[in-house]
């Protein structure tokens, strides 16, 4: 009882020194060989030293489980057992998609061995070459095997996801050949130089054979990625290496030429920071919305009333583990639909007011049940989606213009209607009774 | 054995040498067979003017792959790589190499290779000659622009187009009412009061004098009578229906009595009871 209360006490001071690093939450559970688990020690630490709760397990051990009571045990999910066959009974390609619904995120490593998840990457439209045949490029003119490749980020990789000035980045594994699926975000690409092939054997009729053969015959060229990077409708982040060795020590210790060290390190942080939902994370605080010159939002709008819509964006800061308005989004939309959008119309950042999106609009002259919708999805970052319903209804009886000055006649015959009959009842009662002085006149000439 | 690999690899690259190409020559022939252009290509400087095929024209490029020693050799590598710089896509052909070292690429629009990337915008197309073996220094050659006729844009995922900013879209709206010029509205008013000077002129030769209008029995049934009329009034500028019932409802019961009270009075007086 008393050593449960302490460790109790000793994970409550855990919690309170642990820098929280994600937005998501800080346990990472790190599937790896046990043989393999000092040669990614460098990745280990780094993650260990920025506050996540390292748990290894052995790819056949089957505790502790990934899922327990349908709920998640780990916030993120580390696959480096590359070249293994059989995982234990709960790391299926089943369960890392259950596991993604549930907001987890995971990294997985791929190899040139055909394993089950390779299986699952044709499920996240990332095709892969055959097994045995590993990316090799022989430019440029180096001492290392024509397998380990240096490859420089470019402009078409995620420059929003990887820091800037990336030293090149040493790779070894399998290119995975990108559908046009727009979920899909290329983290790093194959040099153009760069072919999946045999390593040793591999001769150059192969490779005519097998573009021949046509659709995906020949891995080649910088259409192909090695980190790619996948982010679900649910908002949860799956990163495939096409190699774990991208991570290893080996790699973040080399030399990419005399005395430059290679980016591999700040690699793999990058790729951590935003596959555990540390870079790029977006959340909507809140919406509002009222006609111009108020401040309270109507339960209905009129059609052609003048509306204005703001929005309030935070965005993570994993320096400082806390969430900050963001008036970065440039190209922010809202659009007024009802069944089809009526109105898009930017969403611009509003001067002064940190976080705050703001834009007026006239309400279209239909009436109906519309609304409004902010989705904004760009590669890499969290998608936001808010919809807000407001009826819009024609403008009631007495909403209608008065006065107008084309029924002026109208209101002129009305009036003089109401005014003759109030001159005409007021003359008549009030007036003399003439008949009563005539008839007592004549009753007097009787006399 | 792994690890024997990257030392053999070194130990070979220490042997390795340059390789080059053997009268490397591009020649663009028309559908009947007539040489429209050749020229020798150079590994020191790319085709000055871009190379423009159409239709049924056929491109041939053919060389020798050689070492320094003029040997023919086969490379593990020999690519085409076609790029374009604005809209990133690219190519890649594999060209089949003799063991002799002898390579010839056709390439002929009615069949185009799988691997030509889309030119939606008619861009000039970068070809670039990739030659990597494991026994030879890698070799890239930049050899000339190729311009290729349009062709359909690479396909979009139908989703794509709401990962980036969408067109804005504006309402139309009807156009206002129209109003005709207040001018006409003010005549045409004038005219509807007219009758008024007809009735005033002849009330004012005939109309009896209102000498009772603050007799206690007939003005409160005038003035309530007065207040019906602004009440209704009040109603076509503001009020709704059910605040006007209920105020004229209030207002009915004093009128009633006022009523019977003004109008008995005046029945009273015409009977010459008073």
């Amino acid at each position: 009882m008393f050593s449960l209360r302490g460790l109790l006490a000793l994970s409550l001071v855990l919690i309170s020194l642990a820098n929280a690093k994600s937005s998501t939450g800080n346990s990472v559970l790190v599937v790896v060989e046990p043989t393999r688990q000092g040669d990614f020690s460098i990745f280990f630490d780094g993650l260990k030293g920025q506050g996540y709760d390292l748990t290894f397990r052995a790819p056949k051990d089957e505790v502790p489980p990934i899922i327990e009571y349908d709920e998640a045990s780990f916030a993120h999910v580390v696959v480096l057992a590359s070249e293994t066959k059989n995982f234990a009974k709960d790391i299926t390609p089943q369960s890392l998609i259950t596991l993604l619904d549930l907001k987890t995120n995971i990294i997985v490593a791929l190899s040139t061995k055909q394993t089950p998840l390779t299986s699952l990457a044709p499920e996240f439209s990332l095709i892969l070459p055959p097994p045995g045949t590993p990316l090799i490029s022989y430019f440029p003119k180096r001492d290392e095997p024509a397998s380990v490749i240096p490859i420089s980020p470019s402009k078409h990789d995620a420059t929003n996801i990887l820091s800037k000035n990336l030293a090149p980045i040493w790779f070894s594994g399998i290119p995975q050949a990108r559908g046009n699926n727009p979920l899909l975000i290329p983290i790093l690409h194959a040099p153009s130089q760069s072919f999946a092939s045999e390593v040793d054997g591999g001769s150059a009729d192969a490779l005519v054979d097998s573009a021949e053969k046509g659709g995906e015959g020949l891995w080649a060229g910088s259409q192909l990625g090695v980190v790619t990077g996948f982010q679900t409708l649910g908002g949860s982040r799956i990163t495939w290496l096409g190699g774990a060795d991208v991570l290893s020590d080996e790699f973040a210790r080399k030399e990419v030429s005399k005395g430059v060290a290679s980016g591999n390190t700040q690699f793999a942080r990058d790729v951590a920071a935003w596959t555990f939902q540390e870079s790029l994370v977006l959340r909507i605080d809140k919406t509002e919305h009222h006609r111009l010159n108020e401040t309270e939002p109507q339960e209905l709008y009129t059609t052609n009333d003048q509306l204005v819509y703001s929005i309030y964006i935070s965005k993570y800061n994993a320096k400082k583990s806390t969430w900050e308005p963001y008036s970065g989004l440039k190209d922010l939309q809202l659009e007024f639909t009802m069944l089809d959008p009526h109105v898009r119309t930017s969403l611009p950042s509003v001067a002064g007011t940190p976080g705050k999106y703001s834009t007026s609009f006239r309400a279209p002259d239909r009436h109906g049940v519309f609304k409004f919708v902010v989705d904004y999805k760009r590669k890499g970052w969290t998608h936001l989606h808010s919809s807000t319903t407001v009826p819009v209804v024609p403008p009631r009886h007495d909403e209608y213009p008065r006065f107008l000055s084309a029924a002026w006649p109208y209101y002129a015959g009305a009036i003089s209607t109401s005014v003759a009959f109030f001159l005409f009842s007021a003359i008549w009662l009030a007036g003399e009774v003439r008949e009563g002085t005539k008839r007592s006149a004549k009753s007097s000439k009787v006399e | 054995m792994l690890s024997i690999l990257p030392a053999l690899l070194l130990a070979l690259s220490v042997q390795a040498s340059v390789l080059t190409l053997q009268s490397p020559r591009l020649v663009v022939t028309d559908s009947t067979g007539s040489q429209l252009r050749s020229e020798p290509l150079s590994l020191s400087h790319k085709v000055a003017t871009p190379v423009q095929i159409s239709g049924k024209d056929t491109l041939k490029v053919t060389f020798q792959v050689v070492d320094k020693d003029g040997k023919g050799v086969q490379p593990h590598q020999t690519f085409l790589r076609f790029y374009d710089e604005k809209t990133n896509e690219e190519g890649i052909q594999p060209i089949r190499v003799t063991p002799g070292g002898k390579a010839k690429f056709d390439l002929n629009l009615s069949k185009p290779p799988l691997s030509l990337p889309p030119t939606p915008n008619g861009d000039p197309l970068k070809v670039t000659l990739l030659i990597g073996s494991s026994l030879y220094d890698p070799l890239s050659v930049e050899l000339f622009d190729l311009v290729l006729p349009r062709s359909q844009a690479a396909p979009e995922h139908p989703l794509e187009s709401t990962f980036h900013p969408l067109p804005e879209i504006k309402h139309t709206f009807r156009a206002e009412n129209k109003l005709p010029p207040k001018f006409i509205s003010a005549v045409a008013a004038g005219v509807v009061l007219a009758p008024w000077a007809v009735l005033l002129g002849l009330w004012s030769q005939v109309a009896p004098k209102p000498s009772r209008l603050f007799s206690p029995s007939i003005l409160p049934f005038i003035l309530s009578l007065g207040a019906f009329e602004a009440l209704l009034f009040r109603y076509w500028v503001g009020l709704q229906i059910g605040q006007v019932l209920l105020y004229g409802a209030i207002l009915t019961v004093p009128t009633v009595f006022a009523g019977k009270q003004a109008l008995s009075s005046i029945g009273n007086r015409r009977l010459g009871r008073k």
